[in-house]
């Protein structure tokens, strides 16, 4: 974008955020609460409307809603796809607080009826760009590698969505890398949203409420990554009864419990999930120990553990604690006297102050604590080797929403986070000192970021939303910073048919030291320093969606254009382990994506689901610097998640009151991958057998074969145990045709069977996995 | 501590993962036919000098990495080792070293197999050379097709082992097993690199650990390399410490690079850093200690 266009995108955002204090000239009053199930769970997209006069508004993520109405009488319709409706007369003499408790419109079908966040209509005429809401149900109906729901990769079945690879759980959002998106657990960060590798991600589906993934037109009270950001709500617990739930599956069993407080003023979830990997290795082990030729298996497991409660403290104020802490660890022990354990996973706590002003006037406030660490202890006799690294914040915001009248939403806030890098914490040791020396990098930084922003509805068909972030960043004497500029806007064509556009500039100021294509434990984070700059990215999007089939459909095409400066990538066999000069190992460089997503999408009815389709570029520049000839000589080339073509089917079915039946389907074109082109024999020092060394030619000049996948599932609800409650069978079929999808290709001498001479050379293509079914056991009581 | 270092341990832990995938699904696997583009291929140079030895070259050729091995180039000459592996031999390359006082040794292109170190080589020098520290050789390679690889090195300093030692754990069985400590001081005024192998018997055997290592974290210090348990009673262990320059520490973590991602989905291909100019290889001098144990 031209200065001159970013300058006139921020006196748009400035204008819009000024520009309040409309006034009507009519006594008005602000509705305002909570719509509940009735176990007492916030519901997150409701609709609360009054009909008669043509005003409504969603459910906010906590459940909360507020409407600025006529004083007076009131009818006030609130519904939700899977509960009844409710309709409620409100008489409003003043600024009043009414909450609404939706009972399920099929009490026995109540844990498999599809919702979604917002209905139809509504994300027709939101302002918001580039959002996907998941309901956890949703996930929890959908077919799943090893039957173990995981959200994020339901998440990469929307349109715009990569994963890294077969059976991965990144996200590479809109051309971005895993590390540039911002994950949420309640607003606080996740640095490390992966379990084994990124086979699973670290969000257990039963203590999650809901997921939403913004890939556009970001709203300001979000920042410090370039893509996307990830929205992940907690359950609230059940405000009602205490209610156990939980899943026994083939690679782990999950444990819920939850119930009100002091009668229903709070209420509180605990929830727990751990694999049993190692149950079974060590049974091996056993089974095996004393075979000479035997190696055990090492000890792997993850657990983790989610908590959050909730407590009124009045009418105008309540209190949240969210908690999490969750572990891989691996441990060996050699019978010969080797010991290794390696352990690894994030922490985080948030508590959360809501104070209520007025229905206009809500101010939310926090205090919070993440931290992400891996600590590897290697030892054999008297000598030891420790290597870890950390990454700990501390985090207060401030968040005010405040509706001055129906036609201005207002948000400002402010936080602050204190970050400390513990980039490398190596030490090598032996009990006499014979051996003793190590490294110890460490860094702090301080990132602030202040917002206001102002969803504007101008007219019944136009809605502007304009918002402006400062954001900076200082680590040491080196200080950044920069305006944010945030834009969109929604025009009504017709009841039926909306046009969108919107703008959003992000700056990301840590930066993820990473040189693989797995999300690996050992991966850093590194702040901006001297040599390393904040990554900056820019994105325009525009878009048009309608309303199709009485309202049953919602066709959307959005394009989009994305480009960004500072990407960091590393230098040609950089050296990122245990290397206290990192900031040598960098490349700095530019980085485009652009494309067309096109979604198609039902929420209501027996079948439900959605189509989507993308038609995207993501390209990356390194030119020569810090004497290297940068990245493929200074030429533009594609990185590995970049894909052209991506197809993904998601049809549920509500076969009967007992039986779902659900498909997925993905299309994706070939990764771009690196193939050697040559090679040579190299026989070193003493002769060992001549190697051959592989010579390769520009990073990703070749593409793996298209990848396609179809999973199925079916959910089977039970009859009632003797005790009550719900329960259910899930059974997943994970790449039902047997596709032998390319993991990764690699080239291997030929031998003849008889002799062993090589024989010649050949490319072999490697899959990760084949048809896979799985069982799951869900219980609710 | 060596053979179980943090690298293999995750690259352990990714395998372990796979293998989790892949468990009962050999079929998992195919051969596949993969359109490569042209590929000119290039003079590859293997040089290691020593004191006192006269020097070796080998010269080859890189391929085409999918090529059948079954013809040679023009100019070349199709050289079949026992194990069936062709390697492509230029006959046409005129090659020379320059010594440190300024005078040309030719090396004489006469294919022959070094009994001491039990390689391949394709030219010889016309006898020992002198190779004192902080002297420069230099190494010019030409074919007559146009082809030129040039290189220079300097002999690095000479830093002895201050110690070797073992230890045996405690079981009495067949799995009583010793780790191997090899012990050296660093210069504290150089940033140095080492490589240090260990071999079981004669060093021309397989080396049973070999590791590249910097002074990055115990410069001017005191280091010592540990193995895990893995020696049995009586193996006899040669520890060979080189004191290496960066370029050849570059060249070899290059080809580790390399010869990993050919395998390792999760691994970033590396280019060759090679010590030469105008082709593939290396040229260096070799300045090593030597320690040797029968472990009882």
């Amino acid at each position: 974008m031209s200065q001159i266009a970013l300058r006139n995108s921020v006196l748009i955002s400035l204008l819009v955020v000024l520009l309040p204090g409309v006034s009507l000239g009519q006594v008005r009053h602000i509705l305002s609460g909570i719509v509940r199930a009735a176990d007492g769970t916030a519901l997150p997209g409701a609709t609360v409307a009054v009909p008669a006069l043509g005003l409504g508004t969603a459910t906010e993520t906590d459940g909360t809603y507020q409407l600025d109405l006529p004083a007076g009488p009131q009818q006030v319709v609130v519904s939700f796809v899977g509960y009844t409706s409710q309709t409620a007369e409100v008489k409003l003499t003043r600024n009043q607080h009414y909450n609404f408790t939706l009972a399920a419109s099929q009490s026995e079908l109540g844990e498999v009826v599809v919702q979604g966040q917002q209905s139809l209509k509504e994300k027709l005429t939101t302002t918001q760009m580039g959002v996907e809401h998941l309901s956890i149900r949703e996930a929890k109906l959908l077919p799943a590698l090893f039957g173990e729901v995981d959200i994020l990769k339901t998440l990469q079945l929307k349109p715009g969505v990569q994963s890294g690879g077969e059976g991965s759980s990144g996200l590479f959002v809109r051309g971005g890398s895993s590390d540039q998106n911002l994950i949420l657990l309640d607003n606080v960060l996740v640095y490390n949203p992966n379990h084994l590798f990124g086979l699973f991600s670290v969000f257990n589906s039963d203590a999650v409420q809901s997921v939403d993934l913004y890939k556009a037109g970001f709203p300001a009270q979000y920042g410090g990554r370039l893509s996307s950001v990830v929205d992940v709500k907690l359950r609230e617990g059940d405000r009602q009864k205490f209610t156990t739930s939980g899943g026994i599956g083939l690679i782990s069993s999950r444990l819920t419990f939850e119930g009100p407080i002091n009668k229903g003023k709070g209420s509180f979830l605990v929830s727990g999930r751990r694999t049993y990997f190692d149950i079974f290795t060590r049974a091996l082990n056993r089974a095996n120990e004393g075979k000479e030729d035997y190696s055990p298996i090492p000890d792997y497991y993850f657990y983790d553990f989610n908590a959050k409660a909730n407590y009124s403290l009045g009418e105008k104020d309540q209190l949240f604690f969210t908690g999490y802490l969750g572990r891989d660890i691996f441990g060996f022990t050699s019978p010969n006297g080797f010991k290794s354990n390696f352990t690894w996973g994030n922490t985080l706590g948030v508590l959360r102050w809501q104070h209520v002003f007025s229905p206009r006037l809500t101010l939310n406030t926090s205090a919070a604590v993440t931290t992400y660490k891996y600590d590897l202890n290697n030892s054999i006799d008297q000598f030891s080797f420790t290597l870890g690294s950390t990454i700990l914040d501390y985090t207060q915001r401030a968040d005010l929403d405040y509706v001055p009248n129906e036609r201005h939403t207002i948000k400002v806030g402010a936080m602050l986070t204190e970050h400390n890098f513990g980039v490398g914490r190596l030490q090598r040791s032996s009990q006499d000192n014979s051996v003793n020396f190590g490294a110890d990098v460490n860094y702090t930084g301080q990132e602030a970021g202040l917002y206001a922003s102002d969803n504007f509805k101008a007219s019944d068909k136009l809605q502007l939303e304009g918002g402006l972030r400062f954001s900076g960043f200082r680590s040491g004497t080196n200080t950044y910073g920069g305006i944010e500029p945030r834009a969109s806007a929604r025009y009504s064509l017709t009841d039926k048919v909306a046009l969108k556009g919107s703008y959003a500039l992000m700056y990301q100021y840590v930066h993820l030291v990473s040189n693989s294509g797995a999300s690996l434990p050992t991966d850093i984070w590194y702040p901006s320093r001297l040599s390393v700059k904040p990554e900056r990215s820019q994105q325009v999007s525009t878009g048009a969606s309608f309303l199709l089939g009485d309202g049953k459909y919602l066709l959307t095409n959005e394009v989009y254009y994305k480009w960004a400066r500072n990407v960091i990538d590393f230098k040609d066999g950089a050296q990122i382990f245990a290397n206290n000069d990192l900031d040598s190992q960098f490349l700095f460089g530019r980085g485009w994506a652009y494309g067309n997503e096109l979604y198609l999408e039902k929420k209501t009815g027996k079948t439900t689901g959605w189509i989507g389709y993308t038609l995207a570029w993501t390209k990356r520049n390194f030119p020569p610097q810090l004497g290297t000839t940068g990245i493929n000589g200074g030429r533009d080339f594609y990185p590995n998640y970049d894909r052209r073509h991506n197809l993904n089917v998601v049809v549920l079915h509500q076969l009967n009151a007992r039986i779902n039946l659900t498909a997925s389907f993905v299309f994706t074109s070939g990764a771009p991958t690196t193939l050697p082109l040559g090679r040579f024999a190299l026989q070193d020092i003493y002769q060992g057998g001549i190697q051959a060394v592989p010579i390769y030619p520009d990073r990703n000049s070749y593409r793996l074969i298209p990848y396609h996948r179809l999973d199925l599932g079916v959910v089977y609800k039970l009859r009632p145990s003797r005790i009550g409650g719900d329960r259910d069978l899930t059974f997943s079929i994970y790449n039902a045709y047997n596709r032998r999808n390319a993991y990764f290709i690699y080239f291997d001498q030929t031998r003849d069977k008889a002799t062993d001479k090589v024989t010649g050379y050949a490319a072999r293509q490697v899959s990760l996995f084949p048809f896979i079914p799985s069982v799951t056991y869900n219980f609710r009581f | 501590m060596d053979s179980l270092s943090f690298r293999k341990l995750v690259r352990t832990l990714i395998s372990g993962a796979l293998l989790g995938g892949l468990a009962g699904c050999g079929s998992l696997q195919k051969d596949i036919n993969v359109p490569l583009p042209a590929y000119a291929n290039q003079l590859v140079v293997e040089c290691y000098l020593e004191n006192g030895r006269t020097p070796r070259l080998a010269v080859t050729e890189s391929v085409p990495y999918l090529d059948d091995g079954q013809a040679a180039a023009a100019g070349s000459y199709l050289l079949k080792l026992p194990n069936g592996q062709n390697v492509q031999l230029p006959t046409d390359v005129a090659a020379k070293l320059t010594l440190p006082n300024g005078r040309t040794m030719n090396l004489v292109f006469r294919p022959g197999l070094d009994a001491a170190t039990g390689k391949y080589y394709t030219h010889i020098g016309t006898g020992p050379i002198t190779a004192r520290a902080g002297q420069q050789f230099a190494l010019d390679a030409q074919d007559q097709r146009g082809r030129h690889v040039t290189g220079t090195t300097v002999v690095p300093t000479f830093i002895p082992i201050d110690s070797v030692k073992y230890k045996f754990n405690t079981q009495t069985d067949t799995s009583r097993r010793a780790y191997f400590m090899t012990k050296w001081t660093d210069p504290g005024a150089t940033t140095d690199f080492y490589r240090l192998m260990l071999h079981k018997g004669r060093p021309s055997n397989n080396s049973e650990t070999d590791n590249d290592i910097r002074d990055r974290l115990f410069n001017g210090q005191s280091y010592a390399q540990v193995t895990r348990y893995r020696f049995r009673p009586y193996d006899t262990i040669t520890a060979t410490l080189y004191h290496v320059d960066s370029l050849y520490f570059d060249f070899r973590q290059s080809v580790r690079d390399a010869r990993n991602a050919n395998g390792n989905p999760f691994s970033q291909p590396s280019a060759i850093h090679n010590t030469v100019q105008g082709g593939i290889g290396v040229f260096t001098v070799l300045v090593k200690d030597q320690k040797v144990l029968i472990l009882k």
